[in-house]
This record gives C-alpha cells, structure tokens and sequence, in this order.
C-alpha cells in the first residue's frame, strides 16, 4: 500500500504549521509582560466543558479567551457541528444559519465536499459555542485559548475563579499555549 | 448572662447564617452555575416521538476495572473489547472465556462458532473459539488506522481510516486488495472520513456495506470493491444522520434490517432495507449529557447491544 499525500493532507500541514507561527509569534509579545513573572494562565482544552464563562468573566472586554482552531484535527467537514446551528436551514454562510452569535468563524471552500472554518479573533468573544458544537459533532478541532497579546496575566485570573472544570491554570511563561495537537489525551467523540 | 443576651446572639447568628447563605446563592462559585447564555442548543431534537420509539432498555452490564473499546455478537454470544482483553459474554453479561491480547486493538468480527477477528491499529489477528492464536497479518505500512473488521465470502475486509481505503484479506490473514471507493465516475465515491469513525458491515445477504461519514451515506460495494449504491442523507431529525461523522457505527438485524449508532446527537436507530427510518432503538434521552456514539451488535429476536463508552456499560435495548 503506497503511501500518498492529497491535497487536503498537504492543506492541513500548511494549517497547522500556519497556527503554530501565528501563536509563537504572539508569545514573544506576551513574554514582554510575562517573562518575570515565569507563569501565566492558560485553558486546557481537554478539561473545558464549555460553559460560556470564559466570554463574561475576564476583566477585559472582550474576553482575552479566544477560540483557536487545530486545523491537523479537522475534518474540512460541509456539515460542521461548530459553524452551522442545529436545524440550519441551509448550508451556506447566512447568519440565521451561523451558530458563533458573532459570526466570528469565516468558511471557505477549498474543494469539494472540503470548507475550512478560521476565526476572526477581532470578532471572538471566547463564548464557547462552537466549541461545544465541534465536539459533539465533529473532532473538537475547535477550542479555546487565552491569547498571551491580549490577557493582563491577572495575579489571580478572574475566570480561573469560576471555570466549574478547573479548566484554567497556569502554565510556563516560555510554553504559554495548550494547543490541541500539540499535546493530547485519550479523549475519543 | 441574662436571657435577653442570649436572645440577641441568636438572632444575630441567624441573621449571619442568612447572609452567608443568600451571598453564597448570588455568587458564582463554580458549584453555582447560573444558565450559559451561550449554551449550545440540542434539546430540541433530543425527545423523539414516543410512537417511534421501538425497544426499551431491559438490561446494562458495567464494565469495572478496564477500558471499553469495541463490541460484536454472534447468535449467541456478546464479544467485548477492552484494553488489552477479549471477553466471551452470555447475553446475561456471564464471561464464558477471556483472552489476554497484549496490544491495543480497535475491533472485531465474531464467527458463528465463536472465533474471532480482532484488529489492532495495523494489523490482524484470527483467534480460535478457545482462544488460540491461528493467524496474524503483517502489519499495513504507513498511516494505517484499523477501525472495522467484517466477512464476507471468504474475504475479511478492514477498514483503514488511516488511509480512507478499505484493505481486504483471505481468511489465513494474507493481504489481496486496497480500495478506496472511488467510483470512477465522480471523486465525491472516495471514502470522507473527517474522523476516525469508519465503520462496515456485512448483512445476511452477503452484501458488504460501508460508511461513508463525511458524505453521511451507507454505501454497498461488491466483493471487488465495486461501488453499487449508497442511501442516507443529513439531518438533526431522526431521519438522517446529524453532525460530520455520522453513523458512526452500523450493523444489521438479522434480516437485513441495518441499525445505526450516532455521536454528538447520540441516538440508535432501524433503517428498512431501503433506508427508510423505521424506528428509534434509544433516543438522545437515553444518553444524557453524553457524547461518544455507542458501539452497537444485535443478538436474536432484533435485540440490540450498545456499548456505552460515556457511562463504560453494556446496554441491552429489546423491543417493547
Ligand atoms: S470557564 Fe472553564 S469550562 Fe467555562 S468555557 Fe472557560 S475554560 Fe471552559
Ligand atoms: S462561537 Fe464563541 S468562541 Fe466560537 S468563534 Fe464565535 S465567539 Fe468565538
Ligand atoms: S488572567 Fe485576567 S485578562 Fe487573562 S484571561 Fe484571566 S481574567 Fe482575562
């Protein structure tokens, strides 16, 4: 069986390599803040059970929590469980059909039957909803962040104080990030 | 101390304990959890109409100790995967035999005379009914991901969600073909499998059914790989399947009839052999705040075996 890379492979790394630039370049930005303080807080994705506390309990408004998007997990999928609300009408970009209430997801076809879903982190107000939505349905590529450019690193994280999964901890200034892909457990949807 | 003391630290005891209980009601500790305005919203299609409704839950085995990966049946007999074990089940959850398996494996195929296929991430082993070892494949190169293992006419074929392909055996394990589904005729035939949900099965007909998750279908192929036909479409109503990974698993009664399993919107149900929705086994409310999709095997008299990998237990559902 000879091995073969297709064009949705090859779109994927492309993807993943792009998210992992674009998250280490904005940790160099927040080791300004952080590097003496050596840790600063971030979620773990495994752990979040997306309870919408991340959007309304950060001091910053909005929320310093943004949904990131594991582009080596997802499926490329028409039918996606974190873009489009159950019982959407049709399967298109309208907003009535779009679950994020802010329409923060932007999908764009790549070839048949493949969308790729990005998020517009200027519109992202960490709320968690198509997290909930692309892991119940699809691989839960989709998953929150606290971005090191925008968080204070609060002494105590105001959301780490109500997360009711003990989602929200601190991690190493040098390693700020749990991105899914990057480091895994044994969850299976 | 005179009695109106008393009365007076009492009653300022009382007005304490009350402040502390209505401040603890107003705040939000994690314990309390005020509604998520976010709150991803299902319930509207988790309550199915009771008259569609055909089997009711009459039995559940736990699972203790191990971790639940797979699930088949024979006529008789209920064949459970865990971490590293085969277990041999009466219907009654009564272990018959058990066979230490070393390595992780992801699936299985039960013969009628309880022997057994068991698949590993990339390779194949072939048990006896008393649990001898009589053949291994070699292991499959490169991405192989070995997620379904069915028979059919003397051919064992697996699916290989590592490679969206489908890798077909001889039953001394011997390697004789790869196909990807392609019909020739459009690419959309290829095997879209945006998880690592790729199930199969074969029906009483000898007939060789495949997923395919992505494009939500139930696909037939002939022996040769062939693509036939395919039916099912998407949809959050129980008539089709919901999410992009859906059915998650299939399997027939022993008519013909096909039962799927799905995750996200869990629920089991009976297609006609047509594809047309006959009935609900389990409801999304028969999988409450869960979210992986069970593992599904039938016995006789359209009894039908899930595995329910969120609360780790054997659930029988019998017709009502
Ligand atoms: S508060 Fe915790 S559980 Fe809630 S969305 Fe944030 S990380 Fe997830
Ligand atoms: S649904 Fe919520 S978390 Fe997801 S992109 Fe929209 S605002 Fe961000
Ligand atoms: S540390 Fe402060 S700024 Fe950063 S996410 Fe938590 S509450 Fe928001």
């Amino acid at each position: 069986m000879k091995k073969t890379h297709n064009r949705r492979e090859f779109i994927r790394s492309c993807s993943r390599y792009s998210l992992g630039i674009a998250l280490a370049g904005v940790t160099g930005y927040a080791l300004k803040d952080a590097t003496a303080l050596q840790w600063v807080w971030q979620v773990d994705p495994f752990k979040c059970t997306y309870c919408g506390r991340c959007a309304t309990h950060c001091v910053l408004n909005p929320s310093a929590v943004k949904c990131v998007h594991a582009y080596a997990l997802c499926g490329y999928c028409d039918l996606c469980g974190g873009y489009l609300k159950p019982g959407h009408i049709d399967r298109d970009t309208a907003a009535e059909n779009q679950l994020c209430p802010t329409a923060a997801i932007e999908r764009k076809f790549i070839e048949e039957p493949y969308y790729e879903y990005r998020i517009n982190e200027d519109l992202c107000i960490g709320c968690a909803k198509c997290v909930e939505g692309c892991s119940a349905f699809g691989n839960g590529s989709l998953h929150l962040q606290i971005r090191h450019n925008l968080c204070v690193n609060c002494n105590e994280c105001a959301i780490a104080r109500v997360c009711p999964s003990d989602a929200i901890k601190r991690v190493p200034a040098y390693d700020p990030y749990l991105v899914k892909g990057s480091f895994s457990d044994d969850t299976n949807t | 101390m005179n009695k109106r003391w008393i009365h007076i630290i009492l009653l300022l005891a009382v007005g304490l304990i009350a402040v502390i209980v209505i401040a603890d009601y107003l705040s939000t500790r994690p314990g309390k959890r005020p509604p998520n305005p976010f709150a991803f919203d299902v319930s509207d299609y988790e309550s199915v109409e009771e008259s569609l409704i055909s089997h009711r839950e009459t039995r559940q085995i736990r699972i203790t100790d191990t971790k639940a990966v797979h699930i088949a049946s024979n006529e008789n007999n209920i064949f459970l995967l865990t971490a590293g074990y085969l277990q041999t089940l009466t219907p009654r959850g009564e272990e018959i035999n058990s066979i230490s398996l070393g390595q992780a494996a992801t699936s299985l195929f039960a013969f009628p005379d309880n022997s057994v296929i068991i698949a590993f991430e990339n390779y194949l082993e072939y048990y006896s009914a008393e649990g001898n070892l009589l053949h291994r494949s070699d292991s499959a190169p490169d991405n192989a991901l070995f997620t379904a293992v069915s028979t059919m006419e003397n051919r064992i074929y697996v699916a290989d969600a590592g490679n969206n392909q489908v890798v077909v055996y001889d039953l001394a394990l011997k390697y004789l073909d790869t196909f990807k589904g392609e019909s020739g005729v459009s690419t959309l035939h290829g095997f879209i499998l945006p998880s690592r949900h790729f199930d199969m099965a074969v029906n009483a007909d000898n007939e060789l059914w495949i997923v395919n998750p992505g494009l939500h279908y139930i696909q037939n192929y002939a022996a040769d790989g062939r693509f036939r036909r395919q039916w099912g479409k998407p949809s959050f109503t129980p008539e089709g399947f919901s999410g992009c990974c859906n059915p998650s698993y299939i399997t027939f009664l022993h008519d013909g009839r096909f039962v799927t399993s799905e995750k996200g919107l869990v629920r089991i149900k009976i297609y006609k052999e047509s594809g047309i929705l006959e009935s609900v086994v389990a409801s999304p409310e028969a999988f409450k705040n869960g979210l992986k999709a069970p593992a599904i095997a039938t016995l006789e008299n359209d009894i039908v075996v899930a595995l329910d990998f969120d609360r780790s237990m054997i659930r029988i559902f019998e017709p009502k």
